[in-house]
């Protein structure tokens, strides 16, 4: 068993990387990078200045990972000695400057104004995949933090106790203040060790990590009560679990009033759940409905088999399976919309339980059909096996043998697909959060392809692939714990 | 025991006629189970009704979705449905009725070339694999690792890599899903590989190719028709669900997910420019999946007895 699980672990991993180098060399090669720029507002304002456009088109690319890029100042400053002389257009010294990128592989071109120097170099497809691989998981140290403003940072990891006077273990030098830290939000214990970094968000969430953009908190701050570390109380939105590192530099006497040490950068308490929270919560809502109508209707047209009621549930699953879903969330939406439910989710915000009603009936209703075809399905298999015509043989009650026997036996696939579909409501269902206008994670991929938006892409295919690996697995093992006749690994002697 | 007590017979063909097996054409009886139902029978005109008019009222209209001619002329727009217009006309003049019939012709051309693709792949390929266990350990590993990948993220992807259009998003949704029906045909395989018939054809001698074409596949035609009626409806859904996420077929391409996409807004002002594409594709999907499913119980012979 060890041994099987550790090997699935390895191919899985394999799986996930084979899938996002695939996806980091499509989307980097085949997509034109110019595309990335469509919807941005940026470049017609620089139209006028083509200089500072052709700047601004190159630091993008180079966020994104496309190339490297330097002017004529960094040119200078790391090739030459003299580097005023060779600040001046087509002085010798800058000709000597250009020759040496050119020798080393870098396009060097001038701008069309100033005519000073600019070079550039496109990455390799292999360093694209070993930089995004080699900064994906990022551990927070005591020796993370380099400031030149604050020469003596302690660096130590200690236990100590927050705000609240809750313990928690503690860190300077580290970029967080807190590793690890309770509170009464779930799952109640958090820690900030280990991060997973995805790159900068651009053209959308501009400038925002790509892992903040989906876990971090929507919509505005909200106020509380906070009583800061130097004694001070005061209205703020500031979440002091959340603190981060400010350098010195930048550290203002309004930080000062606050904070003792320099863990000022704090992120907001913010009113609405993040995408990541939104779509789980959606689909877990989702989930419920669809057991708790699926597996009761799929029962009862097992044990009614033939009659009115299978005949009923097999129409309507019929109609579930060819209805595209687009038609169908349409449909319920009109209806719902008739009974006066909301049209959009902001129409009443998180906050209103009005905006939850229609798009998880339409979610849970979706996933009904599979779930009443397979447990029907694999009810009228058991029902023709040795073991139930020896339980009538005995005497038992029909009913009896339907919730002992056959429901007992039939339950163990279903149970192999529960973690999967939890795990997966994560991922966000697409349709649904789309016409609802969801702040959700099913939002995002369309979102992130209609804005150009590649590292989202590349984050979100990562997230969803592993999520996805992991869920198989995770109901593969969940089988041999409901029914301990499943093995595993594979035993010799078959064909 | 004397000869005489015996005499010769001559030879009557028409006797051994009712000796032999009833006489039984498989064709024959899928058609007499397919049109037993009267339900069939009625989505099956439906349903041609609605490709003939896919197929000729194209020809006709010329309809194409940047072309409009009476785009200046505002009497001409939000026309409701009447009997010049019998779908109404959109928010730039143009008839629905050419445009959904335009629509429909690319949807169901583009759910037709990828399950032609991924079922003529699927079954030669996972025919091959279920029988072969060499092809087994490569395609098994290759299978994991594509099945593991949400099928909606890796077309998604596909789409915007290689852009909108109608090839393009023919080649998205037929890369991968053969896999899928290779590997359901490869269990059907699996299953009927070590009956006793195969054992003895493979101790006469006879060549892999021949045994899964002759003894195999002919088993498999009821499986394979139900996988090409799941096939179509699914993938027309995903035509209409990525054209209205706006990654499918470009925007002067008609489709019907173009069109259920572009007019989302008018729902509440112009209803029917909204619900009458959104109508002609729960049809055409619904009835094509119900003639699937007749057609796949007719194909089983064990229905015909």
């Amino acid at each position: 068993m060890k041994n099987y699980i550790l090997g699935r672990l390895v191919r899985s991993i394999i799986s996930i990387f084979l899938v996002v180098t695939i996806a980091i060399l499509m989307v980097y090669t085949l997509v034109p990078r110019d595309n990335v720029f469509q919807n941005d507002q940026m470049l017609s304002k620089l139209a006028s200045k083509p200089d500072e456009k052709v700047r601004y088109k190159y630091n993008a690319w180079e966020r994104l990972g496309y190339l490297e890029f330097v002017d004529q100042r960094e040119m200078c400053e790391s090739a030459s000695d003299n580097v005023s002389a060779c600040m001046i257009v087509n002085s010798p010294e800058s000709l000597a400057v250009k020759a040496e990128y050119e020798a080393k592989g870098w396009t060097v071109e001038s701008f069309q104004q100033s005519g000073l120097l600019y070079a550039h170099k496109d990455k390799s497809v292999f360093s694209l995949v070993t930089t995004w691989f080699g900064r994906l998981i990022k551990v927070d140290n005591p020796w993370a933090i380099t400031d030149s403003g604050n020469p003596n940072l302690e660096r130590k990891i200690y236990l100590g106790s927050d705000h609240n006077g809750v313990p928690a273990l503690k860190c300077s030098g580290c970029e967080n203040k807190y590793l690890i830290y309770f509170d009464g939000s779930f799952p109640f214990i958090h820690q900030n060790i280990i991060s997973l970094n995805f790159g900068i968000s651009y053209p959308t969430f501009n400038g925002r990590e790509v892992g903040a953009v989906i876990t971090e908190g929507q919509g505005n701050p909200k106020q509380s009560q906070v009583k800061f570390e130097t004694g001070q109380t005061i209205s703020s939105p500031v979440n002091l679990h959340k603190c981060k590192y400010k350098s010195a530099a930048t550290m203002d006497s309004m930080d000062q009033k606050k904070f003792v040490d320099n863990y000022a950068n704090c992120a907001n308490n913010l009113s609405d759940p993040s995408m990541v929270v939104m779509s789980f919560i959606f689909g877990v809502l989702g989930l419920i409905i669809s057991y708790g109508i699926g597996l009761p209707a799929g029962i009862l047209m097992a044990s009614q088999k033939d009659k009115l009621a299978d005949k009923i549930g097999i129409v309507y699953i019929n109609f579930m399976i060819a209805v595209p879903s687009l038609a169908f969330i349409y449909f319920a939406k009109f209806l719902g919309n008739s009974a006066g439910l909301p049209e959009k989710f902001p129409t009443f915000g998180a906050h209103d339980i009005r905006s939850y009603i229609l798009p998880t009936i339409i979610l849970g209703l979706m996933s009904t059909a599979s779930l009443m075809i397979w447990i029907r399905r694999y009810m009228i298999d058991q029902s023709s096996a040795d073991y139930v015509k020896f339980a009538r043989a005995k005497g038992l009650s029909q009913r009896e043998i339907f919730v002992k026997h056959i429901l007992r036996n039939a339950i163990i696939p279903i149970v192999n697909g529960i973690p999967s579909s939890i795990i997966l409501t994560i991922s966000g269902a697409v349709i649904t959060e789309t016409v609802f206008a969801i702040p959700g994670m099913g939002k995002m991929l369309p979102d992130a392809i209609t804005g150009f938006n590649n590292p989202m892409i590349i984050a979100l295919t990562f997230i969803f692939t592993t999520l996805s690996i992991l869920s198989l697995l995770l109901g593969d093992i969940l089988v041999t714990f409901v029914d301990p006749r499943i093995q595993l690994e594979a035993k010799g002697g078959s064909r | 025991m004397q000869d005489e007590r015996f005499t010769f017979v001559t030879i009557d063909s028409s006797a051994s006629e009712h000796i032999a097996a009833p006489h039984y054409s498989y064709w024959r009886s899928v058609a007499k189970k397919f049109f037993s139902s009267k339900v069939t029978i009625f989505v099956l005109i439906v349903c041609s009704i609605i490709i003939l008019m896919s197929a000729i009222h194209p020809m006709i209209s010329h309809y194409r979705p940047d072309y409009m001619p009476h785009v200046n002329d505002f009497t001409m727009r939000y026309i409701r449905p009447c009997l010049e217009y019998p779908f109404g006309t959109d928010n730039v003049g143009n008839s629905l009725f050419d445009a959904v019939w335009a629509g429909t012709r690319n949807s169901l051309t583009i759910a037709f070339i990828a399950t032609t693709i991924t079922t003529v792949l699927g079954v030669i390929v996972g025919a091959f694999w279920g029988y072969s266990k060499k092809m087994d350990k490569i395609m098994i590993e290759i299978y994991n690792v594509v099945a593991n990948v949400p099928f909606t993220l890796l077309v998604i992807i596909l789409m915007y890599v290689l852009g909108r259009g109608f090839w393009q998003l023919v080649f998205a949704l037929s890369v991968t899903s053969w896999l899928g029906t290779a590997y359901f045909i490869r269990i059907q395989v699996m299953i009927i590989r070590d009956r006793e018939y195969n054992l003895a054809s493979r101790c006469l001698g006879t060549p892999t190719p021949r045994i899964i074409l002759h003894n195999i596949l002919p088993y498999l035609i009821s499986v394979i028709v139900t996988s090409v009626a799941r096939d179509v409806p699914s993938f027309i859904s995903y035509e209409v669900f990525l054209s209205y996420l706006g990654i499918g077929l470009g925007a002067n391409t008609a489709s019907l997910g173009n069109m259920i996409s572009s007019y989302a807004v008018y729902m509440k002002s112009t209803p029917y420019l909204f619900w009458i594409p959104v109508a002609i594709s729960a049809i055409i999907s619904v009835s094509l999946y119900v003639i699937g499913q007749s057609l796949a119980d007719a194909a089983d012979p064990r229905t015909h007895m």
